[in-house]
């Protein structure tokens, strides 16, 4: 008999190994007694619950709207600043600021999300509906910092802060970890409560699987997915209250707790509200046990904040694998043609000429400014911004045509920054690019395994998780980047004749370099996209079932992408290097990453000419100030933007490229083909349409009678288009 | 004719739902067989089983002789079944062209025979009746057409059998009929077909053989005027006599 082995087993026990090394291989040396464990066990169960209640609404809302809330510890992260607000600004009693922060201000954040953005969503494609929430939490972290200056430190206290707390053995526990534990307790049972034995909560739940249906049953789906966003925020805004006084109320260390939120998302499949309980106690017993028992030497200083990305990386490997889903196609009313050579060559050019103008002053602009003098510290930025571009280009054909939401190509760009300071970079090699993107291709690879037979939403998250090691372990490890090194790290290259470093005399000829390589990237690109390749990717984004019935093997067809992708954001990473000449270990936050994914996919993620409309962006802001001063309404555009880019988004799905150049396509007198396909697509729109807004508008969501189907025909103006008697209802007939 | 395509005695299970119960049909190279039930009656997860997007629970699927029940869903493609969906699973984005395009195109990876993608692809729209929209965004066609686009794309992989789940559904009464005269061309040009159809003259019409589905097990196998004949049939699926007729 053949032995099986489940791969399940071989997992736990590899994961189990990597762990106990880990461990003993960094043993802070406290001793195990009955001190150091309920230590270990008081603060990681009050943490775990903190973490589980902003699991469990994080989940709530995921399984009731089917949209996975990026900005859910954002949202936390300002209730806890407006709760700080109340109490300890306007000195209102506990009590009274947090029934205004969580009973007033959280539902009608929810709410009000709900209505402008979340619904538009429901079947937007996934990429749209993650960069919309991305959007959301820049946003949220951006008004935060605009209220509340991050220059000023503040303090949120904890709860009966004055009192002596419990005594449990030989630990104290204070009465806000204990009133934690039973917050947690409560809102899970609350949670599970609401949504199996209410009303709401099964209408909610049945919401998602079939809005229609749901409608059918008497219930208003729009008051039920706004009730949904309402408790999403509210529990969010609990777990913000409840943990800042641990963590300090600052913007950043709030808003990560997405990544936790995620962690246990994961462990719960997205959907079990008792195993994101569990997994939100995991969580915090792990950061405790590392608190109490681990010491991370100086080559892993900052190892103890990726512990969720990593537990949440290891749920991964144990999460069942993915059916094939047929039936949830989202058919897209776009109208495109395939870019012929001859324009795809016209837009490098047109991109090179751009550029090489603006940098020897041939563009005329106002006077006085530096922006106009093209000094070399504008030509310095200059080609950050195109270093920028290369990052985002690297992600068109994996997001846009693949459709595999990656978070992760910023921090594989700063790994592949990193190498070639190792591979080359320090001696002027350029040869070191090609060692750089040699190794970047396969990590790209890497990151995507764990993912690669889960649905596309746990491949963002695990590629944000590897966004935040990456940051925290990876590039911080001295080996890696040597925080005490100083200077330039980047000798100027020679290729093909040319100097390119951050040099002031080499910044031009640099600057011209990266247009010349963006502007062969996107020809290389516009080629890509008429190949097979390109037409395989799209084709399995589009329907992974079909795909597969047609002898496609989504995983050799999904690795080809993340390798390709990789290499070209290790490239980057090398230009970024040569932009910056030194690297800190702080370049590379996850928090700077997500934006350029937002702004790719604003500009539209399907087209390499999105990527410089993306750098076009970049610049904006800056040149603008140059001009204008810095006004405080430019300012606090620059701060909101991401914001107004995610409402966007939800209103205008495919980016601004593909909507602004179709109305140009058919501006163009030999384009009749961009006309035509603009009319049979609106009048698709239309028919569509009719099915949902209009017989929702009149509330004839209940089966029809005969003089609703009369009274629908009167408003549709088509009485004497539809046979009268045909649309007598039919017993269930479809 | 022995059977180029067999299930034998599938079960697939949802939690306590018993969705197909041994279910065990037989399509033979061709002929058009028909796989008739009522809404619910387990033939789409069937189809499902056939091209491995559903694991059975129990039972087996054999194809060409070979026991292909724990295949992936690519590597059937690649033996030779290919299929169309009941609701629509085209490549909105791409083009027509392109949607068969890429079938073709990965035909190349397991078929040797030197052919042109490109060509196959010309001669297949021509054939389905594609090629004034070819150049056209598949998410602008009307459903019909994007029906026709599934089946052409279906038909680029050059199967040996071809499963069809509900191919006149959205297709108005002329194209059903074109439909109708596609699938014969195709069987008798040696194509085993499985068909699922609500449409019963389209089944009486181009079916040689039928099998009858109700809650998950086979009731009644047999050529169209048998099956049209069987009590069993008529009191769980057909009703009365009259419905077959009227519709």
């Amino acid at each position: 008999m053949r032995l099986k082995v489940s791969p399940r087993l071989i997992s736990a026990i590899v994961v189990g190994l990597v762990v106990l090394f880990f461990v003993t291989q960094n043993w802070g040396g406290a001793s195990v007694n009955a001190k150091t464990i309920s230590s270990f066990l008081v603060v990681g169960i009050a943490l775990g619950g903190i973490y589980a209640i902003t699991a469990g609404g994080l989940v709530v809302t995921y399984a009731t709207t089917g949209i996975f809330n990026f900005s859910h510890a954002a949202i936390g992260c300002f209730l806890a600043f407006c709760y700080w607000q109340l109490t300890v600004k306007q000195g209102l009693p506990t009590l009274v600021a947090l029934v205004i922060t969580l009973l007033v201000i959280a539902p009608a954040i929810g709410f009000l999300l709900d209505k402008v953005i979340m619904r538009r969503l429901r079947d937007a494609a996934l990429v749209v509906q993650l960069m919309v929430t991305v959007g959301l939490m820049l946003t949220f972290m951006g008004i935060t910092l605009t209220i509340w200056s991050p220059k000023t430190g503040r303090t949120l206290p904890q709860f009966f802060q004055d009192t002596k707390g419990v005594q449990l053995g030989d630990v104290t526990a204070t009465w806000h970890r204990i009133i934690t534990v039973v917050i947690a307790l409560l809102v899970a049972l609350g949670l599970r409560f609401l949504l199996y034995r209410t009303r709401l909560g099964i209408s909610m739940r049945a919401v998602v699987d079939s809005r229609s249906l749901a409608g059918l049953t008497g219930a208003k789906p729009s008051i039920i997915s706004g009730a949904s966003w309402a408790l999403g925020c509210m529990t969010a805004g609990l777990a913000g209250i409840l943990i800042a006084p641990e963590t300090g109320l600052v913007v950043e260390n709030l808003t990560l707790i997405i990544v936790v939120a995620s962690a246990a998302a994961a462990i719960a499949q997205l959907k079990s509200i008792p195993m994101a309980f569990i997994g939100g106690l995991i969580i915090g017993l792990s950061k405790s046990f590392s608190a109490v028992y681990l010491e991370w030497g100086t080559d892993w200083t900052y190892a103890d904040e990726a512990i969720p990305a990593a537990i949440l990386f290891i749920a991964l490997l144990f999460l069942p694998m993915a059916r094939l889903e047929t039936g949830k196609i989202r058919i897209t009313k776009r109208t495109e043609r395939l870019t012929r050579p001859w324009e795809a060559a016209l837009g490098a050019g047109v991109m090179i000429a751009l550029v090489g103008a603006w940098a020897n002053g041939w563009i005329p602009w106002i006077s006085g400014t530096t922006f106009g003098e093209r000094s070399t510290v504008w030509l310095g930025r200059g080609a950050g911004f195109m270093v920028i571009g290369l990052i985002m280009i690297s992600l068109i054909p994996l997001i846009g045509w693949a459709g595999q939401v990656s978070f992760a190509n910023f921090a594989i760009a700063g790994i592949g920054a990193v190498l070639f300071s190792h591979f080359g970079g320090q001696n002027g090699d350029a040869l070191g690019i090609v060692y750089v993107m040699l190794v970047c291709a396969p990590l790209g690879l890497a990151i995507a395994l764990p993912a690669l037979r889960l649905k596309g939403l746990y491949l963002a998250l695990a590629t944000m998780a590897f966004a935040e090691i990456a940051d925290k372990v990876i590039i911080r490890h001295p080996n890696m980047l040597d925080p005490s090194a100083t200077g330039v790290l980047f000798k100027p290259v020679d290729i093909f004749g040319i100097t390119i470093s951050s040099d002031p005399s080499d910044r031009k000829a640099f600057l011209m370099f990266l247009v010349v390589t963006f502007s062969l990237l996107f020809f290389m690109l516009e080629m890509l996209r008429r190949s097979r390749w390109a037409r395989r990717w799209i084709a399995m984004s589009d329907s992974p079932a079909a795909s597969a019935t047609i002898g496609v093997n989504l995983t050799t067809t999904k690795m080809m992408v993340f390798m390709l992708s990789g290499a070209m954001a290790g490239f980057a990473g090398c230009m970024f290097g040569l932009q910056r000449g030194a690297l800190s270990v702080d370049s590379f936050p996850l928090f700077a990453g997500l934006p350029l994914v937002l702004l790719l996919a604003v500009q539209g993620v399907r087209y390499p000419v999105a990527a410089f409309m993306g750098v076009i962006g970049l610049a904006s802001f800056p040149a603008l100030y140059e001009v204008l001063g810095k006004p405080s309404w430019l300012t606090a555009i620059e701060l909101i933007g991401p914001g107004i880019a995610a409402i966007a988004m939800a209103y205008r799905p495919e980016g601004a490229v593909f909507y602004s150049g179709r109305d140009l396509a058919g501006l163009l007198p030999w384009r009749k083909d961009a006309r035509l396909e603009k009319e049979l697509m609106v009048a698709k729109e239309r028919e569509q349409n009719i099915g949902k807004d209009e017989i929702n508008d009149m509330g004839l969501t209940r089966p029809f009678t005969q003089d609703k189907v009369a009274q629908l025909d009167r408003v549709l103006d088509i009485t004497d288009l539809v046979d009268e008697t045909k649309m007598v209802p039919t017993g269930g007939a479809s | 004719m022995s059977a180029i395509l067999s299930t034998q005695d599938i079960v697939v299970r949802f939690g306590v739902l018993q969705a197909v119960s041994q279910a065990s049909i037989e399509v033979v190279e061709g002929r058009v067989t028909g796989l008739i039930g009522p809404n619910g009656a387990g033939k789409t997860t069937l189809f499902n089983v056939i091209t491995g997007l559903q694991e059975p629970t129990a039972g087996k699927v054999f194809f060409d002789g070979k026991d292909i029940t724990n295949k992936n869903p690519f590597k059937r493609a690649r033996m030779g079944i290919a299929r169309t969906f009941q609701k629509l699973e085209v490549f909105g984005s791409l083009s027509a062209r392109e949607n068969i395009l890429v079938a073709a195109e990965q035909r190349k990876t397991w078929d040797r025979s030197g052919f042109d993608p490109n060509q196959v692809c010309d001669e297949i729209l021509e054939k389905v009746g594609l090629s004034d929209v070819s150049e056209f965004m598949v998410g602008t066609l009307p459903t019909g057409t994007a029906r026709l686009v599934e089946l052409a794309r279906a038909l680029a992989s050059n199967p040996k059998v071809l499963l069809l789940d509900e191919p006149s559904s959205g297709l108005n009464e002329e194209e059903t009929e074109e439909m109708a005269s596609l699938l014969r061309k195709l069987v008798e040009e040696g194509l085993g077909v499985l068909l699922v159809e609500h449409d019963m003259s389209f089944v009486m019409g181009t079916c040689q053989f039928i099998h009858v589905l109700d809650f998950g097990t086979i009731i009644a196998t047999g050529t169209p005027a048998e099956v049209q004949a069987n009590a069993q049939v008529q009191a769980a699926y057909l009703g009365t006599e009259t419905v077959v007729e009227a519709s």
